[in-house]
């Protein structure tokens, strides 16, 4: 009994000792001793920053924590193989934006809205109106938080700071002038090289989650109010063939075969003057060892549609909880997915590469005393301030859909008829969206 | 005790027949067939995998695959690539086996080299040349241009992404081809050969009535062991272009992986499955009946 009560004034202490804000009787940390969960996770930056802090996690709790870590093509599809097979998963790593509906409708996603109100579970200090709101919305389904960010993305227009200054251009804030930027670099010569004017993805199914922000931006949507394929809205149209016109006439040759790695070596050759695509993405541009464009980007939010509106997209990974788990296991989960996300390790995570879905990270002293991409910052914030967490369409199927409109894409790249192409998607995408 | 052991050896020492090949038949029924089976069964279901169970559909996924663009899509790409590739891996192999089938200096170290590709992995080979078919910052490029030939787009055009995927193929499976062809080679009799220089045949007709005849089996033998892997082929498409630019180089054996392991839909892309198996299956049968008949002959 007495070594008990040391325990609990140990526990107490530590998380004193972690941080003042945390440090609350409410929440008995050892609540779940002895309890062993298994979480699934994708080899991801954030993984790696927090593995090796699990232990402090197991001393506070007395949960033992196995965490298993593939990479991204080969976790998607173990998760989905061993949650439909019942395996032993209490927690794992999700994207909401692909893959949440399909989840929910599966029954494998525990709702966390319950466990964040039990003040027994939840300390007050960790707060869940810290995190951004569009990132909150982006990990619910139906009205219910089905999980927690864990690393928070937009996308941004990166171009290249010294040749705007150079060539005398402005930096666009309009659809127009993006065109007009794009079409006066496209061709000229820097340092020998030919430049294009942007690089995008544009490799089918891949790049629909870029083209999605021009999709929003030009008024247009996945589906309409009836709920059938917006693909032959004007405003679609729009979207896909500027979209695609871009990339034809100002960006790089063999365009539909670019998926991001092949888009971002452009840029970071010095071959192209501008690239839209995920703002994680600055930390490659900015690697001297591996671009040589580094220090000399400058970053900006997506430029206004016709009608005026900035709407880019917000993607995050979040941690869940597995349904199929029993109730006792996934209490322990909700004590560690609370713990990974406190503010501590969200900042910590922040300050090791990890771009935080909590806005006091990146608003900390710590944060800010290192940033070297202010003008990155502020158009991350605002990005997450006015993004849509609803990037992939509106369905269970998300894969297939997205394959079906990248076709229109390659279609829109390679020049031809874009409205024949994007009403046979319409067809097409009403025949096979399942909800 | 000894009475069970004894029993035991007495039943095995009677059905040595049935014991003896038990383990394996036990192993191949739980990895082979069983799956085939399954697999059997979901063509007529239809089931995303993570909701709810497989539902009966009957022959459903076989009509729906007739309608499917991107089925007769894999079908012309399959066709395209694999008819190109497997000619030109039989004649180029053929040719370069008459080569190595003379002994000259130094043969062994070129014979050695000239295996390199086909004992490489092939995943490993496909990233690099992926790397090199760039348009932009590929090497392949940075050659033509040396030369003063125009640039390629390669794989990143509609229209020349299957030649540059059977190039990648024919590099490196037609050393295969050769092997095969060099061993028939070597084990042909000597005598017709003798008969026909006494008579005068020229070379051209020497290969032409004896050596291509003799050689028939083993060519049509080379040739349904690389349709196998080649009608089927998977990791070089994959890894180099995942069935683009579009679905330009999808062949119905990457669109079926893509239904089932992308989209999650394990009936229809069982079902497609099951197409490329017959397909495969019909090839093999007509070639194998042609081996039979240049036996024979």
């Amino acid at each position: 009994m007495k070594r008990g009560m040391a325990f609990v004034a140990l526990a107490v202490l530590l998380c004193m000792g972690m941080a003042a804000a945390t440090a609350s009787a409410a929440v008995d940390w050892k609540q779940s001793q002895g309890t062993e969960i298994r979480f699934l996770m994708n080899k991801h930056p954030f993984t790696t920053y927090i593995e090796p802090k699990v232990a402090d996690f197991e001393k506070l709790t007395g949960i033992k924590v196995v965490i298993e870590a593939f990479p991204e093509d080969q976790y998607r599809n173990k998760r989905t193989i061993e949650l439909n097979a019942g395996g032993k998963v209490d927690g794992y790593m999700i994207m909401p934006g692909q893959d949440d509906l399909h989840y929910w409708k599966a029954g494998w996603l525990q709702p966390l809205d319950e466990y964040i109100a039990d003040p027994k579970l939840t300390d007050p200090a960790w707060n869940p109106k810290d995190f951004f709101a569009s990132f909150a919305k982006a990990s619910s389904v139906e009205g219910k938080q089905i999980g927690i960010v864990i690393n928070a993305e937009t996308s941004l227009l990166a171009y290249r700071k010294d040749l705007f200054t150079k060539f005398k251009q402005k930096v666009p804030t309009t659809m127009k002038e993006l065109e007009q930027v794009a079409k006066f670099f496209h061709g000229k010569e820097v340092d020998g090289k030919k430049l294009v004017g942007i690089t995008l993805r544009g490799k089918g199914a891949a790049a629909t989650s870029q083209w999605v922000d021009f999709l929003y931006t030009f008024g247009g949507s996945w589906t309409n109010a009836q709920g059938q394929s917006n693909f032959s809205s004007p405003e679609n149209i729009a979207a896909f063939k500027f979209y695609g016109d871009l990339l034809r006439f100002y960006g790089p040759q063999g365009a539909t075969m670019l998926h991001w790695a092949e888009s971002t070596s452009m840029f970071m050759e010095g071959k192209a003057a501008m690239i839209y695509d995920a703002n994680v993405f600055k930390a490659l541009y900015e690697n001297p060892k591996e671009s040589k464009v580094a220090g000399k980007v400058g970053y900006a939010v997506i430029p206004a549609g016709p009608g005026g509106k900035k709407l880019p997209h917000v993607s995050n990974w979040s941690l869940s909880i597995s349904k199929t788990s029993t109730p006792e296991r996934q209490k322990a989960a909700w004590l560690f997915v609370q713990w990974a996300t406190n503010k501590e390790n969200c900042l910590g995570a922040l300050l090791a590469g990890v771009p935080a879905g909590r806005a006091s990270a990146w608003s900390s002293k710590e944060y800010k005393a290192g940033d070297k991409q202010p003008d990155w910052t502020a158009a991350t914030m605002k990005s997450f301030e006015i993004g849509q967490g609803q990037w992939n369409p509106p369905v269970i199927n998300v894969p297939e859909i997205r394959d079906i409109t990248g076709q229109v894409i390659v279609d829109a790249i390679d020049g031809k008829d874009v409205v024949a192409s994007a009403k046979k998607a319409a067809e097409l995408m009403d025949k096979k969206m399942e909800r | 005790m000894k009475t069970i052991f004894s029993a035991i050896s007495r039943f095995v020492d009677r059905r040595q027949s049935l014991v003896f090949p038990a383990p394996a038949v036990i192993v191949l029924f739980l990895i082979v067939i069983i799956p085939i089976v399954f697999n059997l069964y979901l063509t007529f279901t239809k089931w995303t995998i993570g909701l709810g169970q497989p539902r009966f559909i009957g022959f459903d996924n076989f009509i729906e695959l007739f309608g499917d663009e991107r089925v007769w899509n894999g079908v012309k790409v399959m066709v395209y690539f694999s008819g190109l590739s497997l000619t030109l891996e039989l004649a180029l192999g053929l040719l370069i086996a008459l080569y190595f089938n003379r002994a000259f200096k130094g043969s062994e170290i070129v014979q050695a080299i000239y295996i390199i590709p086909f004992a490489a992995t092939p995943v490993a080979v496909a990233l690099i040349w992926r790397i090199m078919l760039n348009p932009e910052i590929g090497v392949m490029n940075y050659l033509l241009q040396s030369v003063g030939l125009p640039p390629s787009l390669w794989v990143s055009s509609a229209a020349m992404v299957i030649p540059t995927l059977v190039m990648v193929d024919v590099w490196k499976w037609t050393p295969m081809i050769t092997l095969i062809v060099l061993a028939g080679l070597k084990s042909l009799p000597h005598d017709p050969y003798e008969a026909a220089r006494i008579d005068g045949a020229s070379v051209l007709q020497i290969f032409w009535y004896i050596t291509l005849p003799l050689i028939r089996p083993v060519l049509i033998a080379a040739l349904m062991l690389r349709s196998l892997d080649n009608l089927k082929e998977f990791d070089i498409i994959y890894t180099i272009t995942q069935g683009g630019p579009g679905i330009a180089s999808e062949t119905l054996y990457l669109y079926s992986y893509t239904v089932g392991f992308s989209f999650f839909k394990a009936g229809y892309g069982s079902a497609l499955m099951v197409v490329v198996f017959l397909i495969v299956l019909v090839f093999n049968v007509i070639m194998n009946r042609l081996r039979h008949e240049s036996q024979v002959v």
